[in-house]
């Protein structure tokens, strides 16, 4: 099953996700994909909200992005441990 | 290419890398205890350098800000871009690079390696933290690495010193060589448009005359989406580089190379075919001991009780274990200006060396342990990687007033002294959250203020309880650090709103796994910031404390002041008495003590504060207030023992000793407007100085930092205004509001 695309903020703890796209401001964008956040990477929600705590290759990130800024991602089909 | 310089005495070796790849672990394990910290010429960039010795060879070692990119957004950035091309004034040309990567997050930190190996320097890559990605499963082949690298590549665990050695052979070995023709991972287009617009600088009549420019900068200046570099260092260029760069970027959106997306893909597709057979990942990461802690600590419930019970041990640790420590201080500058004392004639010397040099020295000393202590356990929260956490659970609170959670650790450090709290704003890399963040530091109340608070909350505070358990006297305490916050987060909004208008950047920041503190490092940081503590407040707060010396000392006219009626009559009692009865000694010390007030009211600042005493009526103060605060708008911790001076208690009064405070108290009780019998002081009197000084910019030092800080004398003016403002209008409500409620509740 195809999971659609939704953004970051939707996603629950501990579920897996690849990012599909970001969107906003091109430096802002330049700046997540610098941090290793990127199109095709895989992520794994730690602790959802505003600010969220993403897990990124073994390590945590927390991100806050405002209205200009959206990071699109795509569920795994599995949700990961808690 | 850029040129190798040739071999001079002492060789420059920059050490670059991420944030939290153990750099400063690495840094430290090379140089040893032979730091130097300072900041680079013109920018408030922190310099940090020390000296090694390999095989006879004297080495400098520079540790630039930690970085995820060299694309330069900040000052941080830049700086470690004009390091690295021998731009920057300072610092020698840079002969070697030690590249510092993470071993736990490889192919991330690749991308920053990538961008170094560009530059063509001799470069030495560390993989650090090599036990931590073991423990995750992770498999690095060191050698197949430097092969696909083409520069050595050395495993180390800095913090057990593991590979150090290896590392100092790899540096000697490269350094001196040449730097590897390195291929760019960016397409032939972006080069050949690189090459376009290298002729167009060459070329005169372009804005400025015709220059080379050193192409990893031409490089940067088109892939800067965010104008950075057009501003700054291309801004003589004006509009028609500005045409130029978008004409190029154009070109290079429609041969499907749009900047700055262009420069991220072809990084990591070099990235991945480096790592490809060399790094093996676990499909899964299973859960370590950070994880565990980060439930917790990260808990919106349990992570929150957590950080406020570390700040509540926090502000414990520094405003009560620091007492011993200032009171040994204190009693110290006590002794030594005794000694002085008795050992000179009277006169402006001695006055000058006891009030002036070892009172101000003692002022500013006062505050080190406060200082030390705060830094010793931000010290520990940063090194055990805590701090991160706290900043992802300030976020929450400060994004609302328009700031992030990097400007929480700033502000906590302004609850000690403004100046630390400034100084550690450097962090912030948006400039426009750093500056509001430095402007509105001073306004969190610092330990400066206490002395003023604690002196008349017991003199004019009922010891009264209120609601059965809380205590007037501490509510009106916590009333005042209140309006200090609030007052913050007002004008914080506001700046964010109107003068520091602008696009947020997201918020992001990395949370390193949790380790165990190293003593050393820890060490080493508190005694540098207490170093630079002194070394900076100690310099203005001495010279202002010599100017205000000054100010109440001058004219000294002795025959003017033994004129005045009230010391005439004491001076006629004292004589009719008898020297030895026992009364005589009181009255002379009476009679000492009101000539010195006279001196003080006859003195410089005496005048101005009876000059302006129209202006700071309103706020129900009269001319001995007025002066007292004028005197302490240099250094707000001086107003006590002024008062003390203005209110003929001596120079000496000791507000600190039971009896000492009991008897200025009471001084300050009993004063009466002059020609009147009523009472100077009451609750709404009180109330408005400490308002006053809550909102008050008195302190010449941290306006000092600010100008450095912000390399310019409009935010130090702007900050000193607006406090001032606040201040006075906060003074001025509060008296009038207290003494209209007063009137009606009788």
């Amino acid at each position: 099953m195809v999971h659609a695309v939704i953004p970051l903020k939707r996603l629950l703890c501990g579920q897996a996700a690849f990012v599909n796209r970001i969107s906003g401001p091109p430096d802002h964008v330049h700046r997540l994909e610098e941090l290793g956040l990127r199109g095709g990477v895989r992520i794994e929600m730690f602790r959802p909200g505003s600010p969220c705590i993403i897990r990124m290759a073994g390590n945590k990130v927390c991100i806050r992005s405002d209205g200009l800024l959206e990071v699109l991602v795509q569920p795994a089909e599995t949700l990961a441990s808690p | 290419m850029p040129h190798v310089p040739a071999a001079r005495a002492t060789m420059t070796v920059a050490l670059i890398g991420n944030p939290n790849t153990g750099k400063s672990s690495l840094f430290g394990a090379l140089v040893g205890v032979r730091q130097r910290v300072g900041n680079y010429p013109g920018v408030t960039v922190e310099r940090r350098s020390g000296l090694m010795e390999y095989a006879g060879r004297k080495i400098e070692v520079v540790d630039l800000p930690g970085l995820y990119s060299l694309a330069p957004r900040s000052r941080d950035e830049m700086v470690a871009v004009d390091v690295l091309l021998g731009r920057q004034d300072g610092v020698p040309p840079v002969e070697l690079v030690v590249c510092v990567l993470d071993a736990a997050n490889l192919g991330r930190n690749l991308y920053l390696a990538s961008q170094v190996l560009e530059l063509g320097l001799p470069t030495v890559v560390a993989i650090n933290m090599m036990d931590l990605a073991e423990s995750r499963g992770i498999q690095i082949d060191c050698d197949r690495l430097a092969e696909r690298l083409g520069v050595p590549v050395v495993a180390t665990q800095a913090v057990h010193h593991v590979g150090i050695a290896e590392l100092k052979a790899a540096m000697h070995r490269v350094a001196g060589r040449e730097g590897r023709a390195y291929s760019s991972p960016l397409p032939p287009v972006f080069h050949q448009e690189i090459d376009r617009l290298a002729g167009w600088f060459l070329k005169s009549g372009n804005g400025s005359p015709g220059r080379a420019v050193a192409r990893p900068l031409l490089e940067r200046l088109v892939l800067d989406a965010s104008g950075y570099l057009e501003r700054s260092i291309f801004a003589a260029e004006g509009s028609p580089l500005a045409e130029e760069l978008a004409a190029l970027r154009l070109r290079l959106e429609q041969s499907g190379c749009a900047v700055p997306g262009v420069e991220t893909r072809s990084r990591y597709a070099w990235i991945e075919q480096i790592v490809s057979g060399a790094v093996h990942e676990p499909d899964n990461y299973l859960p370590t001991w950070t994880d565990r802690l980060d439930r917790v600590l990260t808990h919106r419930v349990w992570g929150t009780a957590i950080f406020a019970a570390l700040m509540i041990g926090l502000f414990q640790a520094v405003f009560s274990g620091a007492v011993p420590f200032m009171d040994l201080i204190e009693a110290g500058c006590a002794r030594l200006g005794a000694q002085i004392e008795a050992q000179m004639a009277e006169g402006a010397l001695r006055s000058l060396l006891v009030s002036g040099l070892v009172g101000g020295v003692g002022g500013v000393l006062v505050f080190l342990p406060q200082i030390l202590i705060l830094f010793f356990f931000i010290g520990i929260l940063e090194d055990c990687g805590y701090m991160a956490r706290a900043a992802y659970l300030m976020d929450r609170f400060m994004s609302r007033v328009g700031l992030s959670g990097k400007s929480f650790i700033p502000m906590l450090a302004a609850f000690a002294c403004a100046i630390p709290g400034i100084m550690a704003a450097r962090v912030i890399e948006n400039d426009r959250d750093r500056l509001t963040t430095i402007l509105v530091a001073p306004l969190m109340t610092c330990s400066a203020r206490l002395p003023v608070f604690a002196l008349l909350i017991a003199a004019f505070i009922p010891d009264e309880p209120v609601l059965g358990f809380f205590d007037l006297r501490g509510l009106t305490l916590f009333g005042l650090y209140a309006l200090g916050i609030l007052t913050a987060v007002v004008v914080a909004l506001l700046l964010k709103r109107t003068l520091l208008r602008g696009e947020t950047p997201p918020f992001v920041i990395e949370l390193p796994s949790y380790k165990w503190p190293s003593v050393g490092t820890v060490l080493h940081r508190v005694l540098e910031r207490g170093w630079l503590f002194v070394r900076c407040a100690g310099t203005i707060i001495l010279a202002v404390s010599i100017l205000v010396w000054a100010a109440l000392y001058y004219p000294h006219d002795a025959a003017s002041v033994d004129r005045q009626p009230h010391l005439s009559r004491l001076k006629a009692a004292l004589d009719r008495m008898d020297p030895a009865g026992e009364d005589y000694a009181a009255l002379a010390a009476e009679l000492e003590r009101e000539r010195l007030g006279e001196f003080q009211r006859q003195s410089w600042l005496g005048r101005a504060g009876r000059a302006v005493e129209p202006v700071f009526k309103p706020l129900g103060w009269d001319w001995r207030i007025s002066c007292a605060v004028i005197a302490s708008f240099p250094a707000r911790e001086i107003v006590v023992a002024t008062l003390g001076v203005v209110f003929d208690l001596g120079e000496d009064a000791d507000a600190e000793s039971e009896a000492g405070a009991k008897q200025f108290r009471d001084r300050l009780r009993q004063a009466t407007w002059n020609g009147s019998a009523r009472r100077l002081f009451s609750i709404p009197t009180a109330l408005s100085i400490m308002v006053f000084f809550t909102l008050c910019a008195q302190c010449a030092a941290t306006l000092a930092v600010i100008r450095r800080e912000t390399n310019s004398l409009r935010w130090p003016a702007f900050t000193f205004a607006y406090m001032t403002a606040l201040a006075y209008l906060g003074g001025l409500v509060t008296y009038q509001l207290g003494t209209w409620i007063a009137v009606r509740i009788g």
